[in-house]
């Protein structure tokens, strides 16, 4: 496994409680606006926890993760929200919503926690990250699911501009 | 403990968090800021469980197909949000 040290731990902790502050933050917070700006901290927590799990094998991830999913989705989600900004969210009482959200959540724990337990740590792997060794993988076996990404990207932009020009669809 | 121990455990308290807000709300945007913390456990939990088992390249494949498919979710559910409160001139769902 992965070497930890104390630095290493109270950092993720530290973060730890701040991206579950921040999911709370989101499902708590009235105005949509300020929810979006809290998505943006859970996703740079969430990325800062990754590239802490193992610095030398994540950190490339971490930093694809702040670019694109921070830098884009939470951008684009944050400034398209300004055209409701001022808009609340009226709140629904569903009594047992926090009763099935412990479930969910202690039953997925429950089911990871025996998966892990019952597998042994495989062989030590080489944990230093290369870049053309991910690269060559990259394009020779999965390259499938790449088009198909690209594809789908291309859609959205397509339908981005559709959007913006107005067109009715 | 290890990390990949407490990274399971927190990206289930995010997962039992975005649950909560998927059901407690009837705001269209709300409902998407919450699968979006979904997301981010599952991620999160990819990661960690890819720790424990000492696995470099997968996970990061996994999660950029992820994350990508992430970003087009976000953008095709708010065009649709967009023009559904063009419609209706309102957000809330029945």
């Amino acid at each position: 496994m992965f070497q930890t040290n104390d630095l290493q731990l109270v950092l993720f902790l530290l973060f730890s409680i701040l991206s579950i502050a921040s999911a709370i933050f989101i499902t708590r917070q009235r105005n949509v606006f300020y929810a979006s700006i809290g998505l943006a901290f859970l996703g740079i927590a969430i990325a800062i926890l990754i590239a802490l799990l193992s610095p030398s094998a994540y950190a490339f991830y971490s930093a694809f993760h702040l670019l694109l999913y921070v830098g884009s989705a939470v951008v684009f989600l944050s400034i398209s929200l300004v055209v409701f900004r001022g808009l609340e969210v009226k709140e629904v009482q569903i009594p047992w919503a926090g009763v099935a959200a412990v479930t969910v959540g202690a039953l997925v724990y429950i089911g990871l926690f025996v998966t892990f337990s019952s597998i042994s740590p495989a062989s030590a792997e080489s944990i230093v990250f290369s870049l053309v060794k991910f690269a060559n993988i990259f394009l020779q076996q999965y390259w499938f699911p790449t088009v198909i990404l690209i594809v789908a990207l291309l859609t959205t932009m397509i339908e981005a501009l559709s959007l913006a020009r107005g067109e009715k669809t | 403990m290890i990390l990949g121990d407490l990274g399971l455990t927190v990206a289930s308290i995010l997962l039992a968090i975005g649950a909560y807000g998927l059901v407690n709300s009837k705001n269209i945007i709300r409902i998407l800021l919450s699968s979006e913390i979904i997301v981010n456990a599952s991620i999160l939990m990819v990661f960690s469980a890819s720790s424990l088992l000492n696995k470099v390249y997968l996970p990061i494949f996994f999660s950029i197909f992820a994350i990508g498919m992430a970003l087009i979710e976000v953008v095709v559910a708010f065009a649709a949000i967009f023009l559904y409160y063009r419609s209706k001139g309102s957000l809330e769902v029945e």
